[in-house]
């Protein structure tokens, strides 16, 4: 990686991109905590790495009207420690907090285990900055929890990979910190009688706000990590609820009916401490496990069983928000050669797409990403998502050729 | 303003043209005799009116597409509308046209319960989704006031709220993906049933677009669990001020209602006449707050708001004692706008958001406003949400009135902004609030998302003249400005 230029304001940066589209026109790559800097394709052409670590201030912080404005790049933990100082937070589990930013989260749409009942940064971001590559400020939505003012420019720039404009300040919605919590697990003896008792939670009387599962192998790294004793020969349902004292105290008891009516091979109730470090470990899972190729899939909740069945036979390791039905993958042997990968990796994606999902490459060695469809199936949508890029970014210097369309024919997208 | 932002002249509706339609669509698929257009020429916002030269009534996507087809063919305007509840113009066919009512096209596709979606076709009304799903443990959660007769496809063009978004969120937050026909005639499908689809988000950015991006015909909703139970409150206020600092010390004690409504006395007194509810005609405020749950949670949330509410100098709270009154409760609620024909021959309502902090603030300005412009202005809005709907009372047929009324609404959506807010939360921006795009925005913000327009609709024959501003008076010299609104549903 080239040295990388630190902007102490968001009008440093401005007058950063003003600066290089006046004259030499480099590409530019906006860089936040560098926690998923392997994200997307490879560099394909030298330019500015622009960090916004520096960027980091909090601009107004009125806590009873549960909203937050603050610069993009401040740490997620510190972002964490000024909420809870008014018992707030931003409800979405992110791992390596204490490095990966607030803009990098919106740029890669990162979430995690309490997206099933607390929903991801599209329901959190009501006001965006952004700087094109132009150098021009450009605003959306505001800083009020309730706008339909203007195109919602912020559903755009999440999970945009910093292709559309730089992120410097966002207003964020704000959830109380609940009072109480708990996570309940339970072991199964087969994928199918876990796919059971997950169908019989569509009607829980309880309203977990999360549901994830670990493989075997995952269950072990888990115990391995943390004082939790997951049996580490068959999957696992991991089952939060949050409320307060009293509303989880009866989930807890609910649930453990619920869950005992299948077949289980036991319901483990973790309170106080223990629920803590189920909950870290559900969220930091994903950047722990050391593996050379990871990805993540999405389709229907009720595809993900076959589907983790089959990734496993295939060597990969799993947590799903099954909820969701989002299933990360970690492959956990020696790879083959990039051929079998692949073939391995098209069969998967083949199930996502027919359980109306898709298949995405989170990492993967550099020298193979471009024989590799990273950003999953192309969809009928991409042509139009390319138009959108080229109208807001004409000379293509926003993270150039690291997106879905990186390496894309230029006959797919009829575009640039 | 920058050529960005420039309209075109367009084509006319010929003789040619309808005949291509009927035979499309069939006689009974569109109307173009005059007096037939009339009920087409506004929604729920009458200061500016403008009929069609054509309402189409297609049943199917295929037929969309065709009719886009021709549109594009013979360089005519076409705007997509659905039950025109909207109060914003915002399905308004400005500069006539085709319009392309998609009341017709109202099937629920599927519902998948495990999967927590349905899917639906634009037209259908929002309360016909949540009824078909009665018994299965799940609702639709965006809830207009106007859902009786609203549609879906409707509620995403405007990104629509309702009372229970406080806690819920509104139409966007339970879109997962759409189908629609672009302004070049081809149908794209954006997202789907499933979740974080590569790419950007294209639903997100859809919905709220106010029919400038498209015509949607297809929609993939998702669906959410009943709550187990309800707790509904109805807090009686000496003042409109005892009532807002109630709301703030409920939001800041760390508590999401599921709805939290203030009405003022003016509109207690119209609804007592219409409802015979019991509410106390010599209270300043009443506050109508709903807390949902699990059954264990509920009355803990309610006696800690009871609380909250007298240690603010609450006179009383009430409490529905059973579903049939709480249901009342709601019907009055949902029907406030309806009620106020007792009190006046017309009225006029706004849509401004303010930090729900600065609520105090703004509901002193609009009384001071009131006053200056000796008007009678009531309130009933999103209390928790800090949006605002104050209703301007006035008789039409004084132009003079119709004048203060127009300054009125200008300086309250002036003070909403100046207070850090917008100025609209859930109806729209349309024709009506056109204006207050640029100070809204800044001319690059707008740049912006006129570009983002010209991606998909880069002609601009797909609903023109609509949410940013054209350059010049280019389109709304071609309707009517009459006098202000005077019906409303929410």
């Amino acid at each position: 990686m080239e040295d990388v230029t630190y902007s102490e304001t968001q009008d440093d940066l401005s007058r950063l991109l003003k600066e290089n589209a006046a004259a030499e026109r480099q590409p530019i790559y906006p860089l936040g905590g560098g926690t998923a800097w392997q994200y997307g394709y490879p560099r394909t052409a030298p330019g500015k790495t622009v960090s916004l670590t520096e960027i980091n201030q909090t601009i107004d912080y009125p806590a009873r009207d549960m909203t937050v404005t603050v610069e993009a790049g401040i740490r997620m933990c510190e972002l964490g420690n000024l909420l809870a100082s008014e018992n707030q937070r931003l409800p979405i589990d992110i791992p390596h907090a204490d490095q990966s930013t607030l803009g990098g989260v919106i740029a890669t749409n990162w979430s995690g285990s309490r997206r099933f009942g607390c929903g991801s940064m599209r329901d959190y971001l009501i006001g965006v900055t952004a700087v094109d590559a132009s150098g021009r400020f450009f605003h959306a939505g505001g800083r009020v929890v309730k706008n339909v003012a203007g195109y919602d420019l912020c559903k755009l720039l999440v999970g945009s990979l910093g292709t559309l404009g730089v992120i410097t300040e966002a207003t964020l919605k704000l959830r109380p910190i609940p009072e109480s919590t708990a996570v309940l697990w339970s072991s199964f003896e087969s994928y199918e009688a876990l796919d059971h008792a997950l169908d019989r939670l569509t009607l829980s009387q309880a309203r977990p706000v999360a549901l994830d599962i670990f493989d075997s192998v995952a269950a072990g790294d888990v115990n391995s990590a943390m004082p939790i004793d997951l049996p580490a020969d068959r999957p696992v349902l991991c089952v939060g609820v949050e409320g307060i004292a009293r509303e989880v105290d009866w989930q807890v008891s609910t649930l453990e009916g619920e869950l005992a009516r299948n077949s289980v091979k036991e319901v483990v109730t973790c309170r106080n401490d223990r629920a803590d470090s189920l909950w870290q470990s559900m969220t930091n899972y994903v950047t722990n496990v050391e593996s050379p190729l990871v990805f993540r899939a999405n389709l229907l909740p009720s595809k993900t069983i076959p589907f983790i069945n089959e990734a496993c036979a295939s060597g990969f390791s799993i947590q799903s928000h099954a909820g969701n039905g989002i299933v990360l993958g970690h492959f956990r042997h020696e790879l083959p050669s990039a051929d079998e990968v692949m073939s391995i990796l098209s069969k998967l994606r083949e199930t996502a797409v027919q359980a109306s999902g898709n298949l995405t490459v989170l990492s993967c060695p550099d020298d193979w990403k471009s024989s590799l469809e990273l950003f999953g199936e192309p969809t009928d949508a991409w042509p139009l998502m390319k138009k959108i890029k080229a109208n807001l970014d004409p000379h293509g210097l926003l993270n150039p050729g690291r997106f879905f369309d990186g390496n894309m024919p230029s006959e797919i997208t009829g575009q640039h | 303003m920058t050529s960005q932002h420039t309209s075109r002249p367009t084509g006319a509706v010929s003789q040619e043209l309808i005949d291509r339609f009927r035979d499309l669509l069939g006689e009974d698929g569109l109307l173009y005799e005059p007096e037939e257009l009339v009920v087409y020429e506004c929604d729920g916002y009458v200061v500016e009116k403008k009929a069609p030269d054509v309402v189409l009534f297609p049943t199917s996507a295929d037929q969309i597409v065709e009719i886009v087809n021709i549109c594009n063919e013979f360089d005519v305007p076409f705007v997509p509308r659905g039950a025109g509840t909207s109060l914003a113009g915002g399905c308004l066919p400005v500069g006539g046209g085709v319009m392309i009512a998609l009341t017709r096209m109202r099937r629920i596709l599927d519902v998948n319960i495990r999967d927590r979606y349905a899917i639906v076709e634009p037209g259908l009304v929002n309360a016909h989704l949540t009824q078909h799903l009665k018994g299965s443990g799940y609702h639709y959660a965006p809830d207009p006031s106007s859902q009786g007769a609203c549609t879906i496809g409707g509620n995403v063009a405007t990104n629509s709220g309702g009372p229970h978004t406080l806690k819920y969120g509104v139409t966007v937050n339970h879109v997962l993906g759409l189908e629609a026909v672009m302004p070049d005639g081809s149908i794209v499908q954006f997202g789907g049933p499933t979740e974080d689809n590569p790419g950007y988000d294209l639903p997100g950015l859809f919905v709220g677009s106010e029919g400038t991006f498209g015509i949607c015909t297809k929609v993939f909703v998702r669906i959410t669990r009943d709550p187990a139970a309800y707790r509904t409150l109805l807090g009686v206020f000496e003042t409109v001020g005892d009532a807002t600092h109630s709301i703030s010390k409920i939001i800041g004690a760390g508590i999401v209602p599921a709805a939290l409504e203030l009405m003022d006395q003016g509109i207690i007194e119209a609804l007592e006449a219409a409802f015979q509810f019991g509410f106390p005609l010599d209270a300043g405020a009443v506050l109508l707050i709903e807390v949902d749950g699990l059954e264990s949670a509920v009355d803990e949330e309610a006696e800690e708001i009871v609380e909250l509410c007298n240690e603010s100098g609450a006179r009383e709270v009430r409490r529905a004692n059973s579903p049939e009154e709480r249901q009342l409760l709601w019907k009055c609620r949902k029907q406030a706008f309806g009620a106020i024909g007792r009190l006046s021959p017309s009225y006029c309502t706004q849509d401004g958001v303010v930090p729900r902090t600065q609520l105090p603030e703004i509901l002193d300005f609009i009384a001071d406003c009131g006053t200056r412009h000796d008007l009678r202005i009531v309130n009933v809005f999103h209390a928790g949400d800090g949006n605002i709907h104050p209703i301007m009372l006035f008789d039409e047929r004084d132009t003079e009135q119709i004048g203060r009324v127009l300054a009125a609404s200008d300086e309250i959506l002036s003070k909403c902004l100046e207070l850090g807010g917008s100025v609209t939360g859930e109806h729209g921006i349309g024709v009506e609030k056109i204006d207050f795009m640029n100070k809204l925005f800044t001319e690059d913000d707008l740049e912006v998302m006129s570009k983002v327009r010209d991606a998909f609709n880069p002609e601009r024959l797909c609903s023109p003249s609509k949410m940013l501003p054209t350059a010049g008076a280019c389109g709304t010299e071609q309707i009517e400005r009459t006098h202000p609104g005077r019906r409303a549903a929410l």
